[in-house]
This record gives C-alpha cells, structure tokens and sequence, in this order.
C-alpha cells in the first residue's frame, strides 16, 4: 500500500517525544519520528554509537518512546539478532527489531556485524542513515563520505569514492535493500514497512541532511535532501532478492536518465563542506555518482 | 538428600557443555577459538540432536558471539557463551558493556595465554585482564569443579540481586582436553538446582518502554558503578550460599566456595595458588609433610568478588604465604600476589608474603618444581 502524505499525519504513537537533543533540520531525528512511528507498540530499536544515541536524549529524559537498547559501535547487528533469536524462542515474533544508526557504524565499523547478520538471515531490519561523516565526534570521513567533501579529517577534500553500503548487502543475500530520501519520507515509510513486512535481514540506507555538518542553513535540510535525488548523487531503489530486480522509485525514477537531472553543483552549493570544490573534483563526484548508476543498472 | 549421580570420565570442555545443557539456556552465540572450541560443537550436537531446545547463533566474532548474548540477555532469556584467549580479548568492549550493564550471561573461559608468539597452551594472563570489567571470577581445579562451578553460576549470577555476569575459568588443556572422573547428576535434577529463569533480571517491554545506555550523567554514571560494587560485595554471601546449597543437591564442596584450604589450619609456610597448580599443591604439601615440613595450601577459587576477609584470617593464622601466579602485571607482580599483599597490609597481618610466577604458555608446573619453590622458601 502507497503510503500518502496524510498517512504520515496519523500517529498511532508519538515515537519521538519532546526533549530529544537532534539540531535544528536533523533529517535523522524526523525520519525516525515518522518510521518508527508509523511501526507502532511492535518496534524495539538497538542503536550503535550514533548521532542516534545521543539525540535519543539523556538519564530519565530519555525521547524514545519504544524499548531502545545502546550498544557498542560494532554491536548493534549482533545484539540486534540476540534479541530476535530470544523474541521467536519465546513466541514473541510479532515484534519489529530494528538497528537505527549512521554510516560510521553501517560502512565502517559495524560492517562485518552487519555483513554477519545478514549472512545468518537474522530476522531484523537495519536502516543506516546517512549523513556521509563520523556526525557527533565532529565530522571525520566515513567509508560514506563523498568525494570532494571537506571533513575534518581530509580538510583539503576527500579524494576516495563511497563505499556502495546498499550493494554490499545485495552481494550478501539480503532480503531486501533499499535506498530512501528524508525529503521523501512517503517513500520511506512505505520501504520501512514493506521491509518489517519480510522475514529476513533487510535493509534500509537513508540520505539525511546534517545541518552542523555540511555547513548548511537548517532550513535548507529538506531542499538539501531533495537536490539529491534530483542530480542523481542519491538513486532511489528498491531490491527484492526474490526477483533479484532493482526497481527506481517514484520519486528519483525519471534521474536514472542523467538529461533530467539538474546539475550536481545545484546540490553541492547550498553545503559548506563543499565550499571551495574544484572543477576535477566536482568531475570525479560526478563520475563517482555515475558509477553507482551503472552498477544499479546491471540490476534493472 | 544427595541425588544420585553417575561417574563418567569426560573432558572439562565437556563438563562445562553438560552443564549448559542441563541449565537449557534459550540462546547460545558460539564462535570457534582453541582450547574452547570442543564447548560449542558440544552444545550445537545437543541442539541438533534435539537434546537441546536453544537458539543456536553461529556468529562471525567472539566480538558478535557476547553481543548476541547481551541481546538475549536484555530480552530476558537464559544465555550462555565460551571463549578463551585472543577470543576474549576480541570482544573486550562487550565484556565490560556486560559487566557494567549487569547482564546475566555465563561464559566460561578456557585458559590460554595470549599472542605473540602462537601458543594455545595455558596462563590467566587472557581472564586477568578483564578481572575490573564486572564480572564474576571463579577459578577451578579439575574436570568436576568446572561442571559443578558452571552449574553453580547460573544460579549465581540470575539471582535479581546479584545480576553480574559469571566467568568460570579453566585452564586451557590441562581441565579442558584431559580426560577426568566427574560424577553427574540426572539433567532433571541438576535442573531443579539451577531453576528455571522466570523472573528475569531485566526483560525489554513494548507496553512499557525503557531506553538503556543512554547517555547518563556523572551523578547517575558514579549511582551505577556504586550499586555494582556493592552487588559484587553481596555476591560473596550469594557464592557461598549457592555453594552450601550445591553441597546439600551434590555432596561436593571446594571450601566455603571463596577459598579452599588443604591441609592443617597452621603451617609454616602456606602455598596460594588459583586453578589447577591448586591441585598440583595437595601433592607437593602431601610430600613436603611426608618429608617433615609444616605447610599448607589456600586456593582462592573466587577471583572476583575478592574473598577479602576469608583471607586475611586464614593468613592470621599462618606465617609466611607463598603466592603462585600463572599471570604477570607487568612492570609489577603477579596479580594474586599483589591483591593478597595489599589486603594482609590493610588489616595489619604481619605475615609475611612471597611468591613466584610459574606456568606461563604452558610452561609445567609439576609437583617437583612446586616443592623445590617450597623448600627453597623455607630456607629463607
């Protein structure tokens, strides 16, 4: 069923109560509202060291309104399929178990937990969010950070391409792997549910603005996310390993073709940690995003 | 009543799965390493032979082996896991996340020295390192005192009081592949011991949420760490109470369960020792009397919570302590030695304290060379 706007109006319960610590124009902090949210009293979340660990709040203050278990930053896949092995033995499968963390911990350092638990077909649904960059130590590049991105740690521009998150999961037999938007949460929350819908390791790689870190105006968070699937840098798919298919989505369908896409330096001007790109760099980035494409296509 | 019990001759790696088995853990995380692997493939034939009804989760780390436990342990499920060495070290972040957290998880770890170079043979140096992670320490000295102590720390460590993970710790090798006597009891029996775990320490709710880890402030963090030191205070009262009732289903005891002393109350010169060089002392002290000497042995069998004042009185009463250590502080002494030392200092006993580390990779430590140290002592 297509999830409709008004749908995202309607909260069966309020997963994200008020005194959470997200920044102004978190991406991260509203997807969440909406996906966990939209899963009701079924959802128990695990989350690795994360922006996510903190915005949840702090002592008995604490945002999340459904059971939420930290972990270490490589913990969360492992712990997440203790859990799902304790539910089923105790005839408590109804239950939604699902990792909720960033790309240091799904590209980097969690990445052979994750590669494990889906490997073993764990029955858990991992949604990365992805703001490209190690985000509450300070912005250091993660395996997610694009080229050309000034971070912390490579304030002259990262040079290296990303780490295809989405594809590594393909490659492992996931049950199911998308890519979503927090400028098109419709989008999102349908992928969420129709992955909690399967049984199986799925997973869920999320682009959300991180305002602090790109050096950007919180309230361009949104247009931000936006410009990203309209150049092309974010392709929206979806992957079934039943049919083994990739599937654009509605949103990004008509960016697979590169002559409707706007220009990358639509999306890449509105950021500071972009400020100061060279024209072989904005190349690259480019050649970079076509690249993923092209991998996508072999899949189409 | 003492239940009836069989003799069978086993390995300690299987005395330690026949105890899992019998406490029929809901999830078990396994993950291979030598000395400890035989544990798992032990527990993986039972739960394919449907011996065992356990989620059985083959993981890709000892990192993720303990991370799936936490998980289980936060649903409020009985979990079970085994390690040794190199393992240990490579899920040390869990092991204090455990500990800290104050999960219920029993993982024996099988002794064995850390790299480089390769070795697979026994020293403590891989439990010793973890000893302030929060955990419950208890060394043993033989194939029957790995499956009696197992069985024990479930009991132990679910109790809502005590809820601090559980350690058995055997020696690589010499417990884990060596063929002993161990007198085990029906399963329906040892189960009955144990009990079942039907009022969990903590158990996740979706009709009443609660976050975990989150970020806590000093005051709270500091609140936390106090109540651990306090649960860790009681669990010697908890060990020797589980012990008592142990002796009462099985007719064994190793002590009060804190300590374990062999020979006369008083003896010129006392051997302290943890693990099997413990049992190899009974036989140096039984030649070392036979030739005229006065001494004795304490074996601490609980490592963590340090058995404080068991010690210290055994220690009033004798003259000069001997301290073994399979495992080195570097830059200092073995640990045992260190922490009986300091505590003999606090409670002004002036007996006087020495020792010596032996048994490092493997290196053996029979009975000869322990009398050598005795005598070599004595003339000091």
């Amino acid at each position: 069923m297509p999830v409709t706007q008004k749908d995202l109006m309607i909260k069966p319960k309020d997963a994200l109560l008020k005194g959470h610590f997200a920044c102004a124009g978190c991406g991260s902090a509203l997807a969440f509202r909406h996906a966990i949210g939209s899963v009701a009293d079924k959802a128990v979340l695990v989350v690795p060291a994360s922006c996510a660990s903190v915005y949840q709040g702090s002592g008995k203050g604490v945002a999340f309104n459904v059971p939420t278990i930290n972990t270490a930053f490589a913990a969360s896949d492992a712990v997440a399929s203790g859990i799902s092995r304790a539910l089923k033995k105790k005839g408590k499968d109804d239950l939604k178990v699902i990792v909720w963390g960033g790309d240091g911990s799904a590209a980097d350092i969690g990445i052979a937990t994750e590669i494990g638990a889906c490997d073993r077909q764990e029955n858990i649904l991992h949604v990365m969010y992805s703001n490209n960059v190690y985000g509450n130590t300070g912005g250091q590049r993660s395996g997610d950070t694009m080229i050309g991105a000034r971070t912390a740690t490579t304030p002259k521009g990262n040079t290296t391409p990303r780490k295809m998150v989405p594809f590594i999961m393909m490659a492992n037999n996931a049950r199911y792997v998308a890519t979503a938007s927090a400028a098109f949460l419709e989008d999102f929350v349908e992928k969420f549910q129709k992955a909690l819908s399967l049984e199986g390791f799925k997973f869920i790689q999320i682009d959300i603005s991180c305002p602090p870190n790109w050096r950007a105006d919180s309230a361009h968070s949104i247009e931000i996310s936006r410009l990203g699937v309209q150049t092309g840098i974010w392709p929206l798919f979806e992957w079934d390993r039943e049919t083994n298919t990739a599937v654009l989505s509605r949103p990004g369908k008509k960016y697979g073709d590169k002559a409707n896409r706007k220009p990358i330096s639509d999306w890449t001007s509105l950021q500071g940690r972009f400020r100061g790109i060279t024209n072989e760099e904005l190349i690259a980035l480019d050649e970079d995003t076509e690249r993923q494409w092209n991998f996508l296509r072999k899949f189409m | 009543m003492v239940v009836k019990q069989e003799t069978k001759s086993m390995t300690g790696n299987d005395a330690a799965s026949y105890a899992a088995l019998f406490a029929k853990p809901d999830v078990i995380a396994a993950y291979p390493i030598t000395p400890q692997t035989t544990i798992v493939e032990n527990l993986s034939r039972f739960v394919d032979e449907g011996k065992l009804e356990a989620e059985f989760i083959i993981v890709e780390s000892e990192h993720s082996a303990l991370a799936a436990c936490m998980g289980a342990a936060w649903s409020g499920v009985r979990t079970f896991t085994a390690t040794s060495s190199q393992g240990l070290l490579y899920m040390a972040e869990n092991v204090f996340w455990t500990g800290y957290g104050r999960l219920p998880i029993i993982m024996p770890v099988v002794n064995r020295c850390l790299a480089p170079g390769w070795n697979i043979w026994p020293d403590f140096q891989d439990s010793m390192a973890f000893r302030d992670a929060g955990w419950i320490q208890m060394y043993t000295k033989n194939n029957q005192e790995v499956f009696d102590t197992t069985l024990q720390a479930f009991k132990i460590t679910e109790s809502k009081d005590i809820a601090l993970p559980s350690m058995p710790c055997l020696d690589g090798f010499v417990i884990s592949h060596t063929t002993g006597q161990v007198d085990l009891p029906d399963p329906e029996d040892a189960f009955e011991f144990v009990g079942p775990y039907d009022d969990p320490v903590i158990e996740l709710d979706v009709e009443n949420p609660w976050a975990y880890g989150s970020m806590t402030g000093p005051d709270q963090y500091s609140k936390h760490r106090r109540d651990l030191m306090v649960a860790m205070d009681r669990a010697k009262k908890k060990i020797i109470d589980v012990h008592k009732e142990f002796e009462e289903y099985f007719g064994r005891s190793y002590g009060n369960g804190l300590i374990e002393p062999y020979g006369d109350d008083e003896a010129d010169l006392t051997l302290v020792t943890l693990g099997t060089i413990g049992d190899e002392a009974h036989e140096a002290i039984d030649r070392l009397k036979a030739e005229g000497h006065s001494v004795n042995a304490l074996r601490v069998r609980t490592f963590r919570p340090f058995p404080v004042e068991d010690i210290v009185e055994f220690a009033k009463k004798n003259h000069k302590l001997v301290v073994i250590d399979r495992a080195v502080s570097f830059g200092h002494e073995g640990p045992l030695r260190i922490e009986v030392e300091a505590i003999l200092k606090r409670h002004n006993v002036d007996t006087s304290v020495s020792g010596k580390i032996m048994g490092l990779g493997g290196e053996d430590v029979p009975y000869s060379a322990i009398m050598d140290l005795v005598k070599k002592e004595l003339k000091e």
